[in-house]
């Protein structure tokens, strides 16, 4: 790999962190909007359901979401802050469907050490002001002017240092903020602070409450008529006003997130650590507050939001699991829940553990993860491109097109299947038992190839031989009328929809027909100066069985060309350049848009916007799918039309916004495909591959496809075993009574189904702290190694590990060895046939070593101290590369001969990594906490020992995501033969979800897309007018400086969704035209 | 609402489930019978026009010292409230200084008195060390300064302490106060 390395985002962040509801598109119109860390979607309420509407990427880290109406405002605003001190208020333009940037701004400050217990931004429920609690000891107030603009922010002094929640109060004259924290003694208390905007001071509040429970974390302020504010703990809630304080016991648990009922504030919904949604009620007469009560409603994702949307249905955000719609049903279920999920939305986060294997043995990567956590704990097997699920399939050689026929106009499902060969014609069908046999048509010439097959008007077939057009009866199978071509002339290609036929015959002649009861009328000829190589009919305009244009593509020129219907009149003629020529072209129409598809003999495709009025060609755009000859074929799918392109790469062409998407197909050569409906296998497609015909489901159509293996349980590591087929994972389950204890297991699945086959349980207070699968020399068996620690409650590092080694036999987990460690085991790799070992500050390497009696250990070898804590160890040949928890990335190197292990090189600077990859033999990428990525290079050339005992920063960016693991590998398939396949790419993982990739280019390409990046800075703007350059800067509390080395990805592939005018103006600058631009960016998103 | 009339609760705690949760909130919405909780996909935004806000809402935080701006926001306050009652304690030492500053006549002096008479302990500690000066002493330091020597002790002592704290600031802080004693 190099150091010029383009990251990008493969799987969006799905950590929902914020929700809220509130009229933002419209005053009519009730909005959710949604905060997934670095992403907000804003969807809309209808009475059918959630509607999505917008995805927004922000350039920060979202701390706040709010919504809020200003005085003399129809319709709320967004107010959103970020986590490196931006904040920006937002409100949509509907006439142009756009984020409006109100004001923006930078609240951070100099001095001020940020708070421990994250930010907080309020608004106050009068809109007098916005309050930001972001540095310990300073309330930050942004106070709005009687026109509902923003003054200049000051700070206040606030004496509480220990923070835990800040809420503004309800019905005051004066803006009123209530305060939880906590003393130095450890107590909680509330307090009461009046803000005096003219003298920016705070004034002593109306009261203040003691002594709360030591639990206590959240604060929700009651709106009027009851106003005051509810403190919940963790045994007590509270309600607490100027007058009135009402308390109840709960069941210990700890409430993360609630949610309002009703506008007057007498219930809430409360979440809890657990998943447990309770109703909490205030019961009041008139406005005297006369109890609380609490009930339990039942168990959702453990969940970070709650959002009451409207009519009993709530929207659930959960970090920890997926996201959920929720029912509140008025009677209980069998189960005693009044809880019924109506939808779930996935969520990956938070990636613990990946790894990156190829189950099917397609030749190409899926990533298997370790997500959620807790009692929402899953694997996800998260693949790349449309699947095809087989369903049957037959051996068949040979296969040179294949139509799919019904046995009358009106029937809703196909009967036969039409299987050209190149000397004969076969036809299936599907008999009474379900399944495919042979049969007949009587009307068909079945001894010669099949050019062309139709359903045709009238209960009619139409079938097309290189001698012959025959109408054939579909109901008596008979033929009814045939056209010959003319002596000499033999048909080359031919294309017909329900009513028309069109064929070209050698010498440039292009007849067409059309069909009526019983009768095939030669409507129109034409000459053309060149041979004809394809042609297409397909009706895309407003009579479904009649198409008033053609496309057709020549040989020698290289051009399509459209001509109208039926005169064949031409219309358009569009030179496609090069010497390839057109293979198979298409029209089609998707979302309301008409597209010419132009597929090539060398694997590219070409399309254009077809305006069905004028026949005028337009945004020429080119693809490179494969690198053979391709076939276009429509099918639908859910009642949406979409094209597979058959090739030896098979891909699926499909829009979504209005733009065109190519996702590869699990298969890896196709050569004809065509839709297949009938009764057993509806909405199935016929697939001849090499030798073989399928019928098959195809799955959604999406770029990646994620399935989800719950386990109740939290997956902390997980690893793949190639040799008997299974994964191996070490997990920790919650015991559902009271007490914190803990199991934690090592687990056996099998890689095909995901069950648990094998567990080992670990000892109390032991935790599985990595897993390997490997094999040492001497040895042919492969084991999975273990390495624990255990974590007394009483010591601050554990003192204590084991490394176990387990073989699998008979499916079951064998423990062959075990070795105590002085240390938690935090990483295990494969070294030289040994196994390097990761233990506290220590690399160990030890020995697979056969003792007198046959049975095996472990033996220590030899080590290196100095680390901090050693977490994160990759090694190539002879070189380890440890990522330290403090101390960034060292190099250590294993010397054979003295049988020792010294370091070579380290990064000075202190960085608390996350994750280490090796990327070459002289680069490493390293992770740390604040969300940055880095590379750093080995300096062999260095001239003293001091520079090359220093390992030189060459790259820096600001990924904005926790990464918790990097893994060689790609989600996509390689083909060797193209350009795609040569760039070598690294997976990670992180905490929200995201699944991103790191790819490593040429320096050529690199310079180029950086100066794409530039150009695209220029036009896509910062949602909020948060500037890009700045988001992507690496900072830590040390430093802020300008990514380099590294591009945004994401950026870059916005470009295939700008406008065209926009798209031009870059090409202007860039001096490279649109075409081009969209091929090397179309490519690049070919990555992921 | 039947939460908000809420009896002492049944017996059967579903029951006060059941009832608690009668007559959510609604508007009409996810009420039709052809509930599809996912519909169509989300349109990615791009974001093309300028998005900086308006000029004079790229907010800023005021930079002034907390301490400064709120002393300096009591002079404010204290300038044009000279001729009124004092209300707050806090803010009386300090205006009581200027007062005499600007005036220098003894008519106002009756008015420091009362004042220094309000003052918090906070002064009083400074207020000390004055009184172990001489009155002598103290004259002379007055005349240093170009401030009429007149005047009981216990008044100077506190008139002193806030002439100098007042000077202080003016050497500190020379532009908030462009009408100093001088």
């Amino acid at each position: 790999m190099s150091i010029w390395n383009y990251v990008v985002t493969a799987h969006k962040p799905t950590n929902v962190t914020h929700s809220c509801v509130g009229n933002f598109t419209s005053p009519q119109e009730l909005n959710l909007i949604i905060a997934k860390c670095t992403r907000i979607e804003i969807h809309l309420l209808t009475p059918q359901g959630l509607q999505p509407m917008l995805d927004v990427p922000i350039y920060g880290r979202i701390a706040t979401l709010e919504l809020f109406r200003p005085h003399g405002e129809a319709q709320d605003f967004l107010f959103i802050a970020t986590e490196r001190y931006k904040f920006c208020v937002l409100q949509w333009d509907a006439e142009s469907s756009e984020l409006i940037t109100r004001a923006m701004g930078d609240v951070s400050d100099r001095i001020g050490r940020p708070t421990d217990n994250g930010q907080i931004g309020i608004i106050d429920p009068d809109c007098r002001l916005i309050g930001l609690h972001l540095y310990d000891g300073l309330f930050k107030v942004i106070p709005f002017d009687n026109k509902g603009q923003l003054k200049e922010a000051f700070n206040i002094r606030l004496e509480e240092l220990q923070v835990l929640d800040i809420k503004f109060l309800y019905g005051c004259a004066k803006p009123t903020i209530v305060v939880l924290y906590q003393d130095n003694k450890d107590a909680r208390h509330v307090k009461t602070y009046e803000v005096a905007l003219k003298d920016k001071d705070f004034v002593e509040g109306p009261w203040s409450q003691n002594n709360l429970d030591n639990g206590a974390d959240l604060l929700i302020p009651v709106p009027p008529p009851l106003c005051g504010v509810l403190i919940i703990g963790e045994e007590t809630i509270v309600y607490c006003s100027a007058n009135a304080f009402k308390a109840i016991p709960i069941r210990p648990s700890i409430t993360k997130a609630y949610g309002r009922v009703d506008a007057d504030g007498s219930r809430y919904l409360l979440g809890d650590h657990a998943g447990l949604l309770h109703l909490l009620v205030i019961t009041h007469e008139k406005e005297k507050v006369t109890g609380l009560k609490i009930e339990l409603l039942g168990e959702t994702s453990i969940a970070s939001t709650i959002s009451y949307l409207d009519n009993a249905v709530v929207y659930i955000g959960s970090s920890y699991g997926d996201s959920q719609l929720i029912k509140l049903n008025l009677q209980p279920d069998a189960k005693g829940s009044y809880v019924e999920v109506l939808e779930r939305y996935v969520n990956l986060g938070p990636i613990v553990d990946f790894c990156v294997v190829d189950l099917e043995r397609q030749g190409q990567g899926q990533v298997v993860t370790c997500s959620g956590a807790y009692k929402d704990g899953s694997l996800r097997i998260v693949r790349n491109g449309i699947g095809i699920n087989e369903q049957a399939s037959v051996e068949l050689q040979g296969i040179k097109g294949m139509w799919s026929l019904r046995s009358s106009t009106d029937d809703p499902f196909d009967t036969f299947l039409v299987v050209s060969f190149i000397s004969e014609t076969r036809i299936l069908a599907m008999n009474l038992e379900d399944e495919l046999e042979e049969t007949e048509i009587e009307g068909f010439c079945s001894q010669t190839q099949t050019l062309f097959c139709h359903d045709a008007i009238y209960n009619q077939l139409v079938q097309v031989t290189s001698g012959s057009v025959r109408l054939v009866s579909s109901t008596s199978r008979e033929l009814r009328n045939e056209w010959k071509s003319p002596p000499g002339y033999s048909v080359n290609v031919a294309t017909a929809n329900a009513s028309q036929v069109l064929l070209a015959t050698g010498g440039g002649h292009l007849v067409y027909l059309e069909i009526g009861d019983g009768i095939l009328t030669e409507v129109k000829h034409a000459q053309l100066e060149y041979e004809i190589s394809c042609l297409d009919i397909n009706p895309i305009g407003e009579n479904p069985s009649y198409s008033q244009i053609a496309a057709v593509g020549m040989w020698t020129d290289i051009s399509v060309r459209i001509f109208s219907l039926p005169d064949l009149n031409l219309i358009t003629k569009e030179h496609l350049g090069g010497e390839i020529i057109p293979r198979s072209v298409l029209l089609c129409a998707f979302e309301g848009i008409s597209y010419l598809l132009c597929a090539l003999g060398d694997g590219h495709l070409l399309n254009f916007l077809l305006n069905m009025k004028t026949g005028e060609l337009t945004d020429r755009k080119k693809v490179s799918l494969g690198t053979q000859p391709i076939t276009l074929r429509t099918f639908s799918s859910k009642n949406t039309t979409h094209v597979f392109a058959a090739s030896d790469r098979p891909t699926v062409i499909y829009s979504s916004n209005k733009k065109l998407l190519y996702s590869n197909v699990n298969l890896k050569e196709v050569s004809h495909m065509c839709p297949f409906n009938s009764a057993a296998f509806p909405d199935s497609l016929a697939i001849a591959k090499e030798g073989e015909l399928t019928i098959g489901t195809i799955d959604d159509i999406q770029k990646l496809h994620i399935r989800s293996i719950p386990l109740g349980e939290h997956p902390r590591r997980i690893c793949h075993q190639e040799q008997s087929r299974t994964f191996a994972i070490c997990s920790l389950k919650n015991q559902s009574c009271a007490e914190e204890s803990e199991m934690h297991f090592v687990r056996l699945l099998d890689d095909q189904t995901f069950e648990f086959i094998s567990t080992y349980p670990l000892d109390t207070f032991e935790y599985g702290c990595s897993i390997l699968s490997c094999s040492f020399s001497d040895d042919s068996n492969v084991y999975y190694c273990v390495g624990t620690a255990y974590v007394l409650p009483e010591e601050n590092e554990p003192t204590k590990g084991r490394i176990l080694v387990f073989i699998v036999e008979d499916g079951k987990l064998q423990l062959i060895a075990e070795k105590e460690t002085k240390g938690a085991v935090y990483s295990l790799n494969a070294f030289n046939g040994k196994l390097l070992a990761a233990i506290n500050q220590k690399i160990q390497l030890y020995k697979w070593m056969l003792r007198d009696d046959g049975t095996r250990e472990l033996q220590s070898e030899c080590g290196h101290h100095g680390h901090i804590l050693a977490l994160y160890v990759q090694t190539r040949g002879d070189f380890i590369v440890v990522g330290d928890l403090m101390k960034s990335i060292s190099l250590l190197i294993y010397k054979h001969e003295e049988g020792a292990i010294e370091e070579r090189a380290r990064d000075y600077n202190a960085n608390w990594m996350s994750a280490v990859e090796i990327l070459d033999d002289d680069i490493y990428l390293g992770a740390e906490n604040n969300f940055n990525l880095f590379t750093v290079r080995k300096n062999s050339e260095g001239a003293t020992d001091e520079e090359r005992g220093r390992l030189e920063v060459v790259g820096e960016y600001h990924l904005g995501e926790f990464v918790n693991r990097f893994r060689h590998g790609s989600l996509v398939m390689r083909l060797p033969d193209s350009d795609v396949g040569q760039i070598p790419t690294v997976i990670f993982g992180t905490v929200n979800g995201v699944i991103g990739v790191i790819a490593s280019l040429p320096h050529e390409q690199y310079l180029f897309l950086e100066k794409l990046q530039t150009n695209l800075r220029k036009v896509i703007k910062g949602v909020g007018g948060l500037n890009h350059e700045q988001w992507r800067s690496f900072n830590n509390e040390k430093k802020t400086v300008d990514a380099k080395n590294f591009l945004d990805g994401d950026l870059i592939e916005s470009f295939l969704d700008l406008s065209r005018t926009r798209m031009d103006e870059i090409s202007k600058t860039m001096n490279v035209s649109v075409e081009e631009l969209c091929k090397r960016v179309e490519e690049l998103t070919r990555l992921h | 609402m039947e939460a908000s009339s809420s009896q002492p609760q049944p017996s059967d705690s579903n029951q006060t489930a059941s009832s608690f949760l009668a007559n959510l909130p609604s508007r009409g919405l996810f009420t039709s019978a052809a509930f599809s909780p996912n519909q169509g996909g989300m349109r990615v935004y791009i974001c093309e026009h300028d998005t900086s806000p308006p000029e004079d809402q790229l907010i800023k935080t005021n930079q002034q010292n907390i301490l400064i701006r709120s002393l300096t926001l009591k002079k404010q306050k204290g300038d044009p409230s000279s001729k009124d009652v004092k209300g707050a304690t806090v803010a009386d030492r300090k205006r009581t200084a200027e007062r005499i500053l600007e005036t220098r006549t003894p008519a106002k002096r009756a008015n420091c008195q009362t004042s220094s008479q309000q003052e918090g302990s906070n002064s009083r500690a400074a207020e000390r060390d004055f009184h172990s000066l001489t009155v002598e002493r103290l004259r002379a330091l007055l005349k240093e300064k170009g401030l009429s020597p007149k005047g009981k002790k216990a008044c100077i002592g506190n008139y002193l302490n806030s002439v100098l704290l007042f000077l202080f600031f003016c050497q500190a802080y020379p532009v908030l106060f462009v009408n100093g004693p001088r």
